[in-house]
């Protein structure tokens, strides 16, 4: 990477051209690594732009993750639309309202049951849901991964006894495991809890799906000849196993963080998330609404809104993820 | 035959480790986890002094850890889990079990309803693949799935319960009534079963619609169906005869392995219609620190999914000739 800034600061005084040429004279192996990450990442998005589910997966998720980081900017822009007198953030209590109060021109979708807007916390609701997911799906992608790997690259009894773990994780219903993890785990309902339950029961079916690609990868010629030439398998698997892999276990991580934030939801939904006076998740706000019998008292924006918001995020991610599958799974590819 | 056999035996084995290990992490998860069991049990206010010395002795939580992880395997595989803390007079397992038939009620009504019209779905879908039911099916089948199951119990309510009324939102019989071989009783229990029924149901019938359409498109880029419409068999009899039968195999396989999705779903279910199953106790065992009735409950699921998932093997063995010659 050094000679690659170097030869950088020096191609600035240069005409780009030539620096150009001069880059691809001295073919630096990183230079050489990156112009083919790129010519592949421009390959993929060819193939991708003609999946219009994939598209508009794509377009969703930008409204979503816009919503996410700009949560106050936007409740200050619907402030100024609705022409109320404060930007509502989740924990703002508004008094001059009655509590589960319904639609109205200062509060859209009603008020809870501590007069806080029901609109804000959806909004900011985004943050934490989309926040758990990509988290939670980081630790079980690195968990699947790590198991998924190794089992496939050793094989024989360690693969077996990898596999018997995994189908432990594998076959309990993926709530009941994730309801006892967070009755027994120390510490009270937290996201860190959260996420750590969530990745700790949701990367089996990864561990799956990476221990078959390695398997069928490690027949192949090339993976021989790194051997023959005496690489070691730490290099073997971190150089050659795991960029086969990666691509695959990419687009299967899309698809999990669809089903963390589903977890995420029932988790809170049941009143095993975070609570509700320090974070707001889609989840919890549901909670709320059902701990005062929402639906009984005919107050469905309340519920509605939070539902429709999980199923566009989860949506959004499958499209995705579904479209990046078709390109990288060599099983669909095929057809 | 004899690789059949062997097959088998292999299978039936590697359940078996499946389940000591579950075993195992249920020893760890409520033993080990939460720190001393036995301060957990002494800081109860809601238990009685005799009730915790009965529960000292009798699971010898004043033993070492060894004695009592031993003593705990003879207990599991026996499914005496101890008294529950909330009852303490019943036997956890006495509550479980009586909360079991009302899970299978739903479950097992549901399952019927999801894989017949999930798989006609997928394919109706495959066959007419591309076309406006297969596009509209698909959308439907995405739907659900991104559609978190308790929400869509709460759409139930909100349509079925609360505006129309035409089913009961709660609870798995009137008050008062009993389940019995009665007219009115079967027709009390059927009338509530409906609403949570349905949705476990539609919420879960993506999983087998997907899949069906999935594999049947698989099947029919196989060169024996080309063989079978060359030889001027009608559609119908394409479908009937060459091609279903062949998608079912990963069916079968599915079927299994998605009951713990589908037991999932039920969870979510049986807690929104406050519907007394083990999904119902697990949730109000976990408030109420029942751990008796949790642990039971979780290995209990587990054991049912890992028998039903041997006998999709077992059957797929039979099956495909293609595992048998293996």
């Amino acid at each position: 990477m050094a000679v690659t800034e170097g030869s950088g600061s020096e191609a600035g005084s240069l005409p780009a051209e030539v620096a150009a040429s001069r880059r691809f004279l001295l073919s630096d192996p990183t230079w050489e690594k990156l112009g083919l990450l790129k010519r592949n990442a421009a390959k993929t998005w060819k193939i991708y732009r003609k999946n219009r589910m994939g598209m508009l997966g794509i377009v969703m998720l930008a409204v979503f993750l816009t919503l996410a980081v700009f949560s106050p900017q936007v409740m200050v822009l619907l402030s100024w639309i609705g022409g109320w007198d404060v930007a509502y953030d989740p924990f703002y209590k508004d008094l001059t309202v009655a509590s589960e109060s319904p639609p109205s021109q200062e509060h859209w979708l009603g008020t809870d049951s501590f007069n806080q807007d029901i609109l804000a916390r959806l909004i900011y609701g985004t943050r934490v849901s989309l926040l758990v997911g990509m988290v939670a799906t980081v630790v079980s992608m690195g968990l699947g991964a790590g198991v998924g790997l190794l089992s496939g690259y050793w094989g024989g009894v360690r693969d077996e006894v990898l596999m018997r773990i995994t189908d432990v994780f594998l076959v309990i219903p993926w709530l009941a495991l994730m309801i006892v993890f967070a009755a027994v785990l120390p510490g009270g309902a937290t996201v860190t809890k959260v996420v750590i339950v969530i990745g700790i029961t949701g990367w089996s079916s990864t561990a799956r799906i990476v221990r078959a690609q390695v398997f069928s990868l490690k027949e192949r010629a090339f993976i021989e000849r790194a051997r023959a030439i005496g690489s070691s398998d730490y290099h073997i698997v971190r150089k050659h196993i795991f960029p086969n892999v990666f691509p695959l276990m990419f687009a299967n991580a899309i698809l999990t963080i669809a089903l963390s934030i589903l977890s995420e939801s029932t988790l809170s939904f049941i009143g095993l998330g975070p609570d509700s006076s320090n974070v707001v998740t889609w989840g919890n706000l549901l909670e709320d609404a059902d701990s005062v019998f929402a639906i009984q008292q005919g107050l469905y924006w309340w519920v509605v809104a939070p539902g429709m918001m999980i199923v566009m995020v989860v949506l959004a991610f499958t499209f995705v993820g579904y479209a990046l599958d078709e390109i990288f799974n060599p099983k669909l590819r095929r057809r | 035959m004899a690789n059949a056999r062997r097959t088998i035996l292999r299978k039936s084995f590697n359940s078996l480790v499946t389940v000591v290990l579950v075993a195992i992490l249920n020893f760890f998860l409520f033993r080990v986890m939460p720190g001393d069991p036995l301060m957990r049990l002494r800081d109860n206010p809601r238990l009685s002094e005799e009730f915790k010395l009965k529960m000292i002795e009798d699971f010898g939580l004043d033993q070492p850890l060894v004695v009592q992880f031993v003593e705990y395997m003879k207990n599991v595989f026996t499914f005496d889990f101890g008294n529950s803390f909330s009852q303490q007079l019943t036997p956890a397992m006495d509550i479980i079990l009586g909360n079991l038939q009302w899970t299978l009620i739903l479950v097992g009504t549901s399952s019927i309803f999801m894989i017949s019209i999930g798989m006609l779905i997928g394919v109706v879908a495959a066959w007419k693949r591309g076309g406006m039911f297969d596009t509209g099916s698909m959308a439907f089948s995405l739907f659900f799935y991104a559609m978190p199951t308790f929400w869509f119990a709460m759409m139930l309510i909100v349509i079925f319960a609360t505006e129309l009324k035409w089913f009961p939102p709660d609870s798995e019989m009137s008050y008062g009534h009993d389940l019995e071989l009665s007219w009115t009783a079967i027709s009390d229990m059927l009338h509530h079963l409906t609403l949570p029924a349905i949705s476990l149901t539609i919420g879960s019938i993506a999983a087998f619609s997907l899949i069906m359409r999935g594999s049947l498109i698989d099947v029919m880029t196989e060169e024996y169906i080309t063989t079978a419409k060359a030889k001027g068999l009608s559609d119908a009899r394409v479908l009937k005869d060459h091609a279903v039968p062949n998608a079912m195999l990963p069916m079968v396989a599915l079927i299994a392995i998605d009951l713990a999705f589908v037991v999932g779903g039920a969870f979510q279910t049986e807690v929104v219609f406050d519907y007394p199953g083990i999904g119902w106790l697990t949730v109000d065992a976990t408030f109420d620190k029942d751990y008796p009735i949790l642990e039971g409950c979780f290995f209990l699921i587990a054991v049912v999914v890992v028998i039903a998932n041997l006998v999709a093997d077992t059957l797929l063995v039979y099956m495909d000739p293609r595992i048998k010659e293996a």
